[in-house]
């Protein structure tokens, strides 16, 4: 396949993206290459913006006994919180646990039912305690999959994020976003083994380096990553070829020095 | 400029009344995302029900832009966590969560009204509104719509793209980014 033809399939995997219809998996690796290329970036806001507006057809009338049911259940709780002082309580963090939404609400639901099948239909003690451990197990399993999504919803955001700061380099793009750095690379090098890329962090007015993450990128030369740093205190990023495992100061020339001013 | 944004920025310093003018106002929006996305009323109520509850504890969550693409979002993704959790598909097939905020510039979302996507919609080959709908609605990846409708993955692909090009060149300066 050319070149031509591979672009044209990454144009079409933008579509893709701009529907919401791409694995996981593919996600990560299509959004680094439109966080690179500024054709693929333009056609992604065009398409999203008319895929977003499918939501308007699904405007649907609520037949009055159940929209006065749903406003009353949910007038009441919010009634209930304002009561109690929500101001204090959104001062120290949700009212309500973050894996109670969505995922972690139908899944405890799912849960409980589970759990009172097997007491039901089993009626052992020990079962049940059985059943509850698995319970437990996929909850925790569940709340970690709920953590993961939103991060990786974050991340997506900040690096198609128009108010992203993006300096290129070498095989990509350094993204950053409000206190957030990013490495968006679509074309990196592989590597022998034993070897790993490793991200390195100047802080502000400093030309000593920190080491950072390590990271290899996928068989398409495709790596996105997260600095675990704040981006307002980083005068430079740099990355280089390590040992697997990483390195206190860099051992080879890095593949690319950047200054974020 | 959409109202929800200015009912948001009053939701923010917890003011009851405007969230219900808000609920009011959109909860017809999130309930019928959720009924094409779950296909089931009562879970498309505790969608509705769970979306504006977290709009109230975090309205922070929302950071401007159209109040209407934020909520569609919002509700979308939820409807897609539930499909997760009720593990219809294996983890692979669900899609990707779109970016909830920021990305785009929203304001133009809320001149749009439902009758003039929905002729948008209707002026595309049924091949492509098809694929198209399913796919926003259906929590399907793309791998999934051409197992259903015994499609190649190729021709879905290359159906999606023209067909949301040409629902962009039909909502016209409406849609701009």
């Amino acid at each position: 396949m050319n070149a031509n033809a591979d672009r044209e399939e990454m144009m079409e995997s933008v579509a893709l993206y701009a529907l919401g219809v791409l694995p996981r998996e593919d996600a990560a690796l299509v959004a680094a290459f439109i966080a690179n290329d500024a054709d693929a970036l333009r056609e992604y806001l065009d398409l999203r913006a008319a895929a977003d507006s499918l939501a308007h057809t699904a405007e649907e009338p609520v037949d009055s006994v159940r929209s006065a049911r749903m406003k009353e259940r949910l007038m009441a709780r919010v009634r209930a919180d304002a009561a109690a002082g929500s101001v204090a309580r959104r001062r120290t963090g949700p009212a309500y646990p973050a894996w109670m939404w969505g995922t972690g609400l139908a899944a405890a639901a799912a849960i409980v039912f589970s759990v009172v099948t097997v007491a039901q239909d089993i009626g052992v003690r020990g079962d049940l305690a059985s059943a509850q451990r698995r319970a437990a197990a996929l909850q925790t399993q569940l709340a970690q999959n709920d953590r993961n999504a939103r991060q990786d919803r974050h991340t997506l955001t900040d690096l198609l994020a128009r108010d992203a700061k993006r300096y290129d380099v070498a095989a990509g793009t350094v993204i950053v976003r409000r206190d957030h750095i990013y490495f968006a690379f679509s074309k990196l090098p592989a590597l022998p083994k034993g070897r790993v890329y490793q991200a390195w962090v100047a802080p502000k007015g400093s030309k000593q380096v920190a080491p950072s993450v390590t990271f290899t990128p996928n068989a398409d030369g495709v790596a996105v990553v997260a600095l675990p740093v704040d981006a307002t205190r980083v005068g430079a990023v740099a990355v280089s070829v390590e040992p697997e495992g990483g390195s206190k100061a860099p051992t080879t020339t890095p593949t690319f020095v950047r200054p974020l001013t | 400029m959409d109202p929800g944004v200015r009912l948001m920025e009053r939701v923010v310093a917890r003011d009851v009344g405007a969230f219900e003018a808000l609920y009011d106002g959109y909860h017809r929006l999130v309930f019928g995302i959720g009924l094409r996305m779950l296909g089931d009323p009562s879970m498309a109520e505790d969608l509705t029900q769970n979306v504006f509850l977290k709009i109230w504890t975090t309205p922070d969550a929302f950071r401007g832009g159209s109040f209407v693409a934020w909520v569609s979002r919002v509700a979308r993704n939820r409807a897609l966590d539930t499909l997760r959790s009720k593990a219809v598909h294996p983890e692979s097939e669900i899609p990707a969560d779109l970016p909830l905020e920021g990305a785009l510039d929203d304001d133009v979302f809320s001149r749009l009204d439902a009758q003039r996507v929905r002729d948008a919609l209707a002026k595309l080959p049924p091949e492509q509104r098809g694929l198209i709908e399913m796919g926003f609605f259906g929590g399907a990846t793309h791998q999934e719509l051409a197992r259903r409708t015994d499609t190649p993955l190729g021709t879905v692909k290359t159906r999606i793209r023209s067909g949301l090009k040409r629902m962009r060149e039909s909502l016209g300066e409406r849609v701009s980014r």
